[in-house]
């Protein structure tokens, strides 16, 4: 089982931690580097501010818990996502932007490839975990708005980490494609 | 007969829409600042709730596993890195 896990952000580093103790291969695709704001909301530490995030992750796995991944510190385009993507068993979507979502899953959709969607309102309070087959990529309000960047939304950003890893290990194990909407005062279960 | 869910404020709650003919996307916007604002949807009542407040929200509409319509107003969701 190979699971690409495309942005490895705030939502996509936190599904990647709760994700350890899958029997798969976890593969990261990040070009961004770990600023030191990002360790406030996102699940590096301060040892690696400067890294590539997705270098920076497949070393905190496996000097914190011995768990091997494959990192990929590359913009995903069209170029290159067959080659990063190809291979895949199941995609994870934590972009933070519309264009890159929609380049994967025109390539999931193109390839039969089982690809979940994990996506996070600009004020923090609201997210979606949701396959390909009922998602629509959302714009931004504003060109340029506000990202998870800070610390400010934590709580939520570990909810929707813990609620994108359920949907993977429910889907790894049972077949199972959920969605769910994640609030302050919820986690619903809306298909699947 | 179809259930409005609503999310606003991080707040989320359902709403039983009793009509007989397809909502618009406006529609459902409208029939949401009414009933936030009457504090008909429990946990989400805002008096003061302005006649644009869900503009710029999305409405997502699937089959409940009974069969029913379930209609979600939501925010945005572009981000996650």
């Amino acid at each position: 089982m190979r699971i690409v896990f495309c942005g490895v952000g705030a939502l996509g580093s936190t599904a990647v931690v709760l994700c350890r103790n899958l029997d798969a291969t976890l593969c990261l695709v990040d070009f961004d580097r770990v600023e030191s704001k990002n360790v406030l909301a996102q699940a590096f530490v301060k040892q690696s501010i400067g890294k590539n995030k997705a270098e920076a992750l497949k070393l905190q796995l496996q000097n914190f818990y011995g768990v091997k991944a494959e990192a990929f510190g590359v913009k995903l385009t069209q170029e290159n996502v067959e080659a990063l993507c190809g291979a895949a068993d199941l995609l994870v979507d934590c972009f933070d932007n519309m264009a890159s979502r929609k380049l994967l899953s025109d390539f999931a959709i193109k390839a039969g490839k089982a690809l979940v969607h994990g996506a996070v309102s600009g004020d923090g309070t609201f997210g979606v975990v949701r396959w390909d087959e009922r998602f629509t990529p959302d714009a931004e309000d504003v060109e340029g708005q506000a990202t998870c960047e800070g610390g400010e939304h934590l709580p939520l950003i570990g909810v929707m980490g813990a609620a994108i890893a359920r949907c993977i290990q429910d889907f790894i194990k049972a077949g199972v494609r959920r969605d769910v909407m994640v609030s302050l005062n919820a986690v619903t279960p809306t298909a699947g | 007969m179809a259930t409005l869910n609503i999310t606003i404020n991080g707040m989320s709650a359902d709403y039983p829409l009793e009509v007989d003919y397809a909502l618009s996307d406006a529609d459902v916007r409208r029939i949401a600042v009414e009933v936030v604002r009457s504090g008909d949807v429990a946990g989400l009542r805002l008096p003061h709730l302005g006649d644009g407040a869900f503009d710029h929200y999305v409405v997502d509409r699937f089959r409940g596993p009974q069969g029913g319509e379930r209609i979600y107003l939501r925010p945005k969701v572009p981000f996650g890195a």
